[in-house]
């Protein structure tokens, strides 16, 4: 990853090193508004998948949970406990 | 342990309402508050998802591995639920990770997906997660799918170092941010968000744990009470000798 570290020391000895930077440093100059539009829509496909992926889940869950539920309630029922 | 199925109605809602909130507070934080990195921009937030989900896939890796283990000491079921239900919770965070890992990628890599270690050995992860939930449901009987779950969980746990430390063994392309050394860490911000988020994750899979605990609890008992009603009916004054 080609990320900017702030010391400039310390990214000399890892391009030496020949090890990838990997520190995530913060934003201070203004990035391309055009390309962060395009990955902002990145950031919100990213969140509405997991968000999708985590409520279909909970979703099965309490859909199972309650056939479940039901079911044990009637075979009590029926075997008169 | 109570073989009943409990009632903890109050605690379950209140863990609930606890991951709610929290979740509410990362999507603040990750959105509002945390800057923006330098070189990817705005697509780096998807880092406070992604890593969280993957942690929450290794515990319910090695929590699966665990209550294997102790299902084949002990032979009791209630390990085997456990281990079950974590073996699910496995595989759905391992999807979030498989699924948000290359939409980080495309923007920041130009690819959706490279043949890098870190990627193919998560891939295999949840191959055998999948295989694992395939086998179980393909068994004769629970204590064929029990025994068959508990060996192909302790080989998905052998998975677990090599995605670890893939990234220092094979050098690719993943970023390897949690253990850099030499300054190269986190930024102080993104660390606290990072654990935020992660906190909120482990109390969702708490939260998805115990009602999918619940859930094979529930499975069991309709089953015992599906063979008393039959043995019941066997038995009974019209039955056939």
């Amino acid at each position: 990853m080609n990320a900017h570290d702030p010391n400039p020391l310390l990214a000399l000895l890892a391009a030496l090193q020949d090890a990838p930077l990997t520190r995530f440093a913060t934003e201070t100059a203004a990035a391309d508004p055009g390309a962060n539009a395009r990955r902002f829509r990145f950031l919100i496909g990213a969140y509405v998948a997991v968000w999708t992926i985590l409520a279909a889940y909970l979703f099965t869950l309490s859909v199972r949970l309650r056939r479940l539920s039901k079911q044990v309630r009637r075979l009590k029922e029926r075997a008169g406990l | 342990m109570d073989r009943t199925v409990p009632d903890r109605a109050g605690w379950q809602h209140a863990h609930f309402a606890a991951v709610a909130l929290l979740m509410t507070a990362s999507v603040v934080v990750v959105f509002g508050v945390v800057p923006g990195e330098r070189t990817m921009g705005v697509v780096q937030r998807i880092f406070y998802f992604h890593v969280p989900s993957a942690l929450c896939a290794f515990l319910g890796v090695g929590l699966c591995a665990a209550f294997s283990a102790l299902y084949l000491w002990r032979k009791d079921d209630r390990w085997d639920l456990l281990a079950h239900a974590s073996a699910e919770l496995a595989t759905l965070f391992c999807t979030i990770v498989l699924v948000t890992g290359p939409i980080w990628a495309r923007p920041v890599w130009g690819v959706w997906w490279t043949g890098e270690v870190r990627l193919t050995s998560t891939l295999v992860l949840w191959l055998i997660l999948v295989g694992y939930l395939v086998l179980r449901s393909s068994a004769e009987n629970a204590d064929q799918a029990a025994r068959w779950g508990a060996v192909v969980a302790i080989i998905a746990a052998l998975d677990i170092p090599i995605i670890y430390k893939s990234v220092e063994w094979w050098r690719g392309l993943h970023p390897r941010v949690l253990r850099a050394t030499g300054g190269q860490g986190l930024d102080p911000a993104m660390e606290k968000t990072l654990l935020l988020c992660s906190v909120t994750f482990f109390l969702l899979f708490a939260y998805l744990l115990g009602q999918r605990y619940r859930l094979g609890l529930l499975a069991r008992d309709v089953e015992v009470l599906t063979h008393a009603a039959r043995r019941a009916a066997a038995s009974g004054p019209g039955a056939q000798p």
